[in-house]
């Protein structure tokens, strides 16, 4: 991008005219390339670029926003009126001086996805899907959908701060059909980080393949989840969904202000069991919501939110920090130059404990082992969430018993928490994408193994003879 | 009169370079505003400009696409030339191509007003929004986003085979989060409303209607685990349509993805169940002279009485089976890939009311409220959500209840429908008026 500091200097004073309290400015340069396959062939390729620009304004509790596509002075300048005369405060004229600032760590890309010629990442595609459709006869379908992004991104405010940054951004999922009959059953799973072409080294897309494969197989034998209260062990290798659901959207700073989490309030008191540790951090290598500057030029950082039950910390971006009077965490996150920043996770994990995790189902006489989660939601303030089981087995004895199919846990966050009574020491990550006023934001989240001794399973209940 | 955005993509048509490769261009330009008022100010406001290019190229079967935002045109020579690069890639298929030119018949979609309306009058309407909310009952303690968003656009879209259409749209829309208190209890209620005109928009009902369903649900407890009768709430209703949609498509029956597959002429669904699809519904927002490849829009009737009458088809799907498109070519946006989809989706209305509906039933569920309806799987049909509602006994409404799920497979539920309301309710393309499932697995206690 060919954006010098003197033009944002002026762009930024523009907005600052009207004397503002704060202004800052976000130019992005995105290029993706996508491929998609679906009935054994390569359906589509496609590649973009989506320019632009977001000028935000700030006079005391009033934000003003303007986007454009057009990157010319003139039209960056015109966004900046737009804003600052949303803002509607005196006239004034403003200098802003710009000072560079240069990230404390690093989150190193090996390949860059624009240097890796098409026909390379259409064979990691062809080959994802030739390993679904050879595990099993059952497999009807296979879908694979590749996709990289390299986000180029300009961000600097009035206050003096500019910051350049790429994120570079690569995964691959994989969903397959599975046909017995009339019953129609689907796998899915998905690998992806702030990577590059790497991600293909590091992890085997075709384990991705088998094991989205058999899920489906598997649960086409599966019967219904059972229905009602129970207790649930939540294997590590299951993923985040749920301290995603169950504190983390509770914990970002703009919820608490304005009162509509469970978790507002509730600073420096016992949240949760003192087993669970529950952190946000942007800094790991590798991660899908990892970052070296936020989308506000905060560097990522790792925060404590729940330290063995504690409530110890909030997700804060630029504005609920200056609300509060703290130093923002790095957690101010947009999905383009299309949208304004809030607070949002990154990385987030429960810490492992001690606990062995076949211990934990060996001391569970009865209940369900979940194995994969799917999606979720919560609403915050009440703190009622959900989060959906893709594979799950029934405990009997201790013993890890016969797989059940599509099921919801439904609980309750500060409930839920306090009751977890084991923790293994193992830990898992899984990739999602994560909806919040209407902004989609790459993260992944993890836990070890847990027990919550009752959430309600949404199944069915047998059929009255 | 020719639109910018349709002589944009006319020209874009004009750039490819091979007489073998087939071009399509979809341009959009597109302004929006909206604002959100919290405590009788403003806590944001947002405008924005947009201008995009979405290029599909076809040669010898073989799809490319590319899409930009940059309108230089060299810029625009690159995304063709990326585009039908792009095709080397993937596989021939006979099937991939496009639209013919059909007659277009133009639509007024762009209320003049909108375009004019001063901002203060749409922050005054924001406010409006949370001054009816919190004006409702006493225990209404927060509203979140109390918003009013417009936006005007112009879209273009021609390929080389003559497509050569234009057209312009407006909408306005509302929404709000309410959070009613009592005892230590929050509990929240959440709607959404939405026009092509301005004056038909009613900021003091949709205020007023979030803060009822927020403190309705006060004092909410759960519930034993239970097969009963359920009543879905048009909005909850609606949730459920925009699963079922993608199983409609030809797409996803010829790809062995929906549960549909080969039930053509069959009986699906209860015989109180009708859908339909339009691209031509009066005010709706799916509506359009035409689909996102430029086939003229129709109204399509797929579900009659249960009976399965036909899939939903774009270009591709119906030159596959041999079949005319629906007009169901649906975009993303510019950049995301042409498949198929809903235009306007729903369920005519009925003739109970919402109180004879209960009263028919007696005993069982009203649920307002679902969580987690993107977990459904479209494929399989099968569902489970959380949930919340209202409990009913002797036809009325006793206690809310929360923290509950309810499960099952959407084919099990068409055919379990028993009654359908008078309270059709549109929630962006997607309408149906209240519904009456038996016989469904509520998960609680």
């Amino acid at each position: 991008m060919h954006i010098d500091r003197d033009k944002l200097a002026v762009v930024l004073a523009v907005a600052s005219r009207t004397g503002s309290d704060y202004a800052d400015i976000f130019i992005e340069e995105a290029y993706t390339a996508q491929i998609f396959c679906e009935q054994d062939r390569i359906e589509r390729v496609t590649a973009g670029i989506d320019a632009g620009a977001g000028i935000r304004v700030i006079t005391g509790e009033t934000t003003a926003y303007a986007y454009t596509n057009d990157l010319s002075l003139d039209g960056l300048k015109e966004a900046a009126r737009i804003a600052a005369a949303a803002a509607r405060q005196q006239e004034g004229d403003v200098t802003v001086d710009l000072r560079q600032r240069h990230p404390s760590f690093q989150l190193p890309i090996a390949i860059s996805p624009e240097t890796v010629a098409i026909a390379k990442k259409v064979g990691v595609v062809e080959r994802v899907n030739r390993t679904a459709r050879a595990a099993d006869p059952k497999v009807r379908q296979v879908t694979v959908s590749y996709r990289d992004i390299s986000q180029r991104v300009i961000i600097a405010n009035s206050a003096g701060s500019w910051v350049e940054d790429e994120r570079i951004r690569t995964n691959l999922s994989v969903n397959v059909i599975a046909i017995e009959d009339d019953k129609i059953q689907t796998g899915y799973e998905s690998l992806g980080g702030v990577i590059g072409f790497e991600l293909f080294q590091q992890q085997n897309p075709e384990e991705l393949a088998l094991r989205a494969a058999r899920r489906a197989v598997r649960m086409l034998g599966a019967r219904p989840a059972p229905a009602g209260r129970m207790p649930v062990v939540i294997a590590g290798e299951a993923g985040g969904t749920m301290v995603h659901e169950a504190c983390g959207h509770g914990l970002e700073a703009d919820l608490v202000q304005k009162g509509i989490s469970v978790y507002a309030g509730k600073m420096g008191q016992q949240v949760a069991s003192p087993l669970v540790t529950v952190v946000d951090d942007a800094t790991l290598p590798g991660k899908f919501g990892s970052f070296r500057f936020d989308d506000e030029g905060t560097e990522g950082q790792r925060t404590v939110l729940i330290e063995n039950g504690i409530l110890v910390g909030y997700m804060y971006d630029y504005l609920t920090a200056r609300k509060d009077n703290v130093a923002p965490t790095g957690n101010g996150r947009r999905e383009s130059y299309q949208h304004k920043p809030i607070p949002r996770m990154t990385n987030t994990l429960i810490l492992p404990g001690r606990d062995d995790p076949q211990d934990i189902i060996r001391d569970t006489e009865r209940g369900l082992l979940v194995t994969r989660m799917g999606g979720g939601q919560v609403n915050t303030a009440n703190g009622d969430f959900v989060f959906e089981v893709s594979d799950g087995y029934l405990i009997s004895g201790g013993e890890i018993g016969e797989p059940v199919r599509g099921a919801t846990l439904t609980g309750n966050g500060p409930k839920a928490l306090a009751m977890i009574d084991r923790v293994g020491g193992d830990l898992g990550f899984a990739i999602g994408l994560c909806g919040k006023d209407g902004q989609g934001a790459p993260v992944s989240d993890a836990q070890p193994t847990i027990r919550i001794p009752e959430l309600v399973v949404g199944g069915i209940m047998e059929e009255d003879q | 009169m020719t639109l910018e955005m349709q002589d944009l993509a006319r020209s874009v048509v004009r750039l490819a370079e091979s007489s073998r490769q087939e071009v399509e261009v979809y341009t959009i330009k597109q302004r929006s505003l909206r604002v959100e008022v919290t405590d009788g100010q403003v806590e944001t406001l947002r405008e924005a400009s947009q201008t995009g290019v979405g290029i599909r190229v076809i040669d010898r079967g073989r799809l490319g696409m590319a899409f930009t935002t940059r309108l230089d045109r060299e810029s625009l020579r690159d995304a063709v030339q990326l585009a039908a690069a792009n095709a080397q890639s993937s596989a021939a298929d006979e099937f991939n191509r496009l639209p013919d030119p059909k007659p277009v018949e133009p639509m007024a979609l762009l209320d003049p007003k909108l375009a004019q309306l001063p901002v203060d009058v749409k922050i005054d309407f924001a406010k409006k929004v949370e001054d009816a909310a919190r004006g409702y009952d006493v225990r209404v303690t927060k509203v979140r986003q109390a918003s009013y968003g417009d936006g005007v656009y112009e879209i273009g879209i021609a390929n080389s085979r003559g497509v050569d259409v234009g057209y312009q749209g407006g909408y306005c829309s509302t929404s709000l989060m309410v959070v009613a208190e009592e005892e230590g209890q929050a509990e929240t209620g959440w709607t959404y409303d939405f026009s092509r005109s301005f004056e038909d928009l009613d900021p003091v009902r949709v205020g007023r209607e979030a803060a009822a369903r927020a403190v309705e649900m006060l004092g909410a407890g759960s519930l034993a685990t239970c097969r009963v009768p359920l009543i879905l709430a048009p909005d909850v209703a609606a949730e459920f349509l925009e699963v079922l949609g993608p199983a409609l498509t030809a797409e996803a029956v010829q790809k062995g993805k929906s549960v549909f597959a080969g039930k053509l002429g069959e009986a699906v669904g209860s015989k109180e169940l009708t859908l339909i699809d339009s691209g031509l519904l009066p005010q709706g927002i799916g509506t359009a002279p035409v689909d996102d490849e430029g086939v003229p829009s129709r109204d399509t009737t797929v579900l009659e009485q249960g009976v399965l009458k036909t899939y939903l088809y774009n270009t591709y799907s119906a030159a596959k089976d041999g079949v005319e498109s629906t007009g169901n070519g649906v975009r993303p946006s510019f950049r995301g890939a042409l498949t198929s989809g809903i235009r306007n989706f729903y369920i005519p209305a009925g003739k109970l009311s919402q109180g004879e509906l209960m009263g028919q039933i007696g005993r069982g569920l009203y649920v307002t409220s679902v969580m987690g309806m993107h977990t459904a799987n479209p494929i399989s049909g099968e569902f489970s959500v959380g949930a919340g509602g209202l409990w009913i006994e002797n036809g009325r409404p006793v206690r809310p209840v929360r923290g509950i799920a309810i499960a099952g497979n959407l084919i099990d539920f068409l055919k379990r429908l028993v009654a359908v309301g008078s309270d059709l309710r549109f929630y962006g393309s997607v309408g149906s008026p209240s519904l009456v499932v038996e016989g469904i697995t509520v998960s609680g206690e």
